[in-house]
């Protein structure tokens, strides 16, 4: 064994000596990573470096910001205010009520993609057979990949009071729903597209999910003939529940920042029944150029959302744990 | 015999019916594309109609497109490419090496991605502003690249972990270099997921909106910001224009998506499975 390694390694010597200057640069630069301290920073130190360019840096700046009054439109210099915006924040009403909405919003929208997901995901599971899969799932997940800003024009379109294609067919059965502008109608009708947009992505998950279950235990249980809900709660679900979990947690993350399909949907409106919070921020940031106040309601948005998925990781890491399984 | 054979066509014929139904407004953005604004606007709506092709050649009269979509393509590849590579080094690193505060720095990571983008874009527009690098093409290609890199060491470091670290200790006692072991021993075994990783991001820095509408300019716009600035015309909603314009830019990934799927299923277990699902 030991003069075999050595044998490589004189091979690969006089191999290198003979080599393009390319090829000894690269030779070169595998010396620089046989270091046994030095590889393990060499190799996360591109992350590192991008971390702290594009997150850091931005995070300080906004955490600077937002103890500023500073306002694009006026010509008064930024003016050190101390803790003002956040007090401001706090007493205003309307961040409240849309930060309700989007708690709301969240996990009405999530608990529907995830049953809905799991549902269909379940139902395709034993698809194998099916003719036209590959096309089939392709047509499936095609609205969880169009530009959220194209969905939200597309159903403005649909929804059109006169001559969108929803109207027309709720006309055949005699109603008529003014589904962008009624009061009543419009959170439901903007959520409903959220949920077209993004069950198909937990069906992915669930797909991926089922995927990750054994199949010799899932044979055993075919043969002793378990029953259905016995062998979902015992051997599919503790296995799946990692996949299922963390596709959770990313839906819920970009769930919670939903904008561009609000904006160009209802813009809010009407009155501010469908604002969630992003468009809030969006508002004040770009239309009344308060970047002050803004920063200052993302520093607090950014330490709920990590308070909220520090639960989901610590729930992830218990349940894998008991899987044995990866994180 | 019989029976059981009707059942699965009744089975295969639901699930058909469940993928169609999501297709469905995707459909009618399809057949829009090849109607006039009227046909389009026609009350009813038109199910059957002569189609037209106008559009199509139309989309290209509009000023600077070609440019636009060269931008949204190679700017969308390049920076999910630089993110796979560093994303793989890191994943690696966390897997292997587990330095402390792994996992504080795998959430740390996460982070970014969790303040609406309305907010985070503020300070990197200021920044970007300060540094110059306000629609430059690096500028803009890093910050996708940025975007792109914690989904992408998440699935990565999970399908690491699944490769047993005795591939590693074989290659080295063999005399395998560092490097060899990186690229020729563990890359290989983790393929699905540099796969889903790929075009996860792809399709998230081909549909960004906000952050190329501020940090981009001239030569970096990106198409999504493009469909905003047209999308009025004549006071009116341009409906050809967008209906045309959708239906190329979702061609990308739809292709993708299809010639892909395998490994999607499988990137997406995050590495608790190996093999087909």
């Amino acid at each position: 064994m030991q003069a075999e390694t050595e044998l490589n390694h004189s091979t690969i010597d006089k191999l290198t000596d003979t080599q393009t200057g390319w090829r000894r640069m690269a030779a070169r630069a595998g010396k620089l990573f046989d270091d046994a301290r030095l590889y393990p920073i060499l190799l996360i130190l591109p992350v590192i470096l991008f971390f702290l360019v594009w997150n850091v840096i931005p995070t300080i700046w906004l955490i600077g910001l937002s103890f500023y009054k500073y306002s694009l439109i006026s010509s008064a210099p930024e003016r050190f205010i101390g803790v003002e915006n956040f007090t401001d924040i706090m007493s205003d009403v309307r961040v409240w009520q849309s930060l309700g909405r989007t708690f709301i919003w969240v996990f009405v929208s999530i608990t529907i993609q995830t049953i809905l997901g799991g549902l269909l995901g379940l139902l395709f599971w034993r698809s194998n057979q099916m003719p036209g899969r590959r096309v089939a799932l392709t047509l499936l997940f095609t609205p969880m990949i169009i530009t959220p800003l194209a969905s939200g024009v597309f159903f403005r379109f649909i929804y059109e009071p006169t001559f969108g294609i929803a109207n027309y067919v709720l006309g055949l059965f005699g109603n008529q729903v003014n589904f962008l502008s009624d009061p009543n109608v419009a959170f439901g009708a903007v959520m409903f597209v959220d949920i077209w947009m993004w069950t198909p992505f937990m069906i992915l998950i669930t797909l991926a999910a089922l995927g990750s279950v054994p199949k010799a235990e899932l044979e055993a249980a075919e043969i002793d003939r378990l029953p259905w809900t016995y062998r979902l709660s015992v051997i599919i679900l503790p296995h799946a529940r990692y996949v299922l979990m963390l596709g959770i947690l990313l839906r819920t993350i970009d769930s919670f920042k939903t904008l561009d399909l609000i904006y160009i949907l209802t813009g809010g409106g009407p009155g501010s029944t469908t604002e969630l919070i992003a468009v809030t921020l969006r508002r004040q940031a770009f239309e009344a150029f308060d970047l002050g106040w803004s920063s200052a309601l993302a520093v607090i948005l950014l330490l709920t959302a990590i308070a909220f998925t520090s639960i989901y990781i610590f729930i992830l890491n218990q349940s894998s744990k008991q899987q044995g399984g990866v994180s | 015999m019989n029976r059981k054979r009707t059942q699965q066509t009744l089975y295969h014929l639901v699930l058909w019916l469940v993928a169609l139904v999501f297709f469905a407004p995707v459909l009618w953005i399809i057949l829009s594309s090849f109607k006039t604004t009227s046909g389009i606007l026609a009350t009813p709506p038109q199910f059957v109609f002569t189609p037209t092709f106008e559009n199509y050649p139309d989309l290209l009269t509009r000023p600077n497109v070609t440019q636009y979509f060269l931008s949204s393509i190679v700017i969308s590849l390049t920076s999910v490419v630089i993110a796979l590579v560093v994303s793989f080094l890191a994943a690696y690193c966390f897997s292997r090496f587990k330095p402390t505060g792994t996992n504080f720095l795998m959430f740390l990571l996460l982070s970014i991605r969790m303040v609406p983008s309305a907010a985070v874009v503020i300070p990197v527009y200021l920044m970007y502003v300060a540094f110059g690098w306000r629609d430059t093409f690096w500028g803009m290609t890093l910050f996708y690249t940025m975007f792109s890199i914690p989904f992408s060491v998440w699935i990565l470091k999970g399908f690491i972990d699944g490769v047993s670290p005795r591939y590693d200790e074989t290659a080295r006692v063999n005399g395998g270099s560092r490097l060899h072991i990186l690229f020729r021993v563990i890359l290989p075994q983790v393929t699905p997921g540099l796969v889903a990783a790929f075009i996860f991001n792809l399709i998230f820095v081909w549909n960004e909106f906000i952050f190329n509408l501020f940090l981009g300019g001239r030569t970096t716009t990106m198409i999504p910001v493009m469909f905003a600035n047209y999308l009025y015309n004549d006071g009116g909603w341009d409906w050809p224009f967008v209906s045309t314009l959708t239906t190329v830019y979702m061609l990308l990934p739809i292709v993708a998506i299809f010639v892909f799927q395998k490994y999607l299923l499988v990137g997406m277990t995050f590495g608790t499975v190996r093999g087909e699902v």
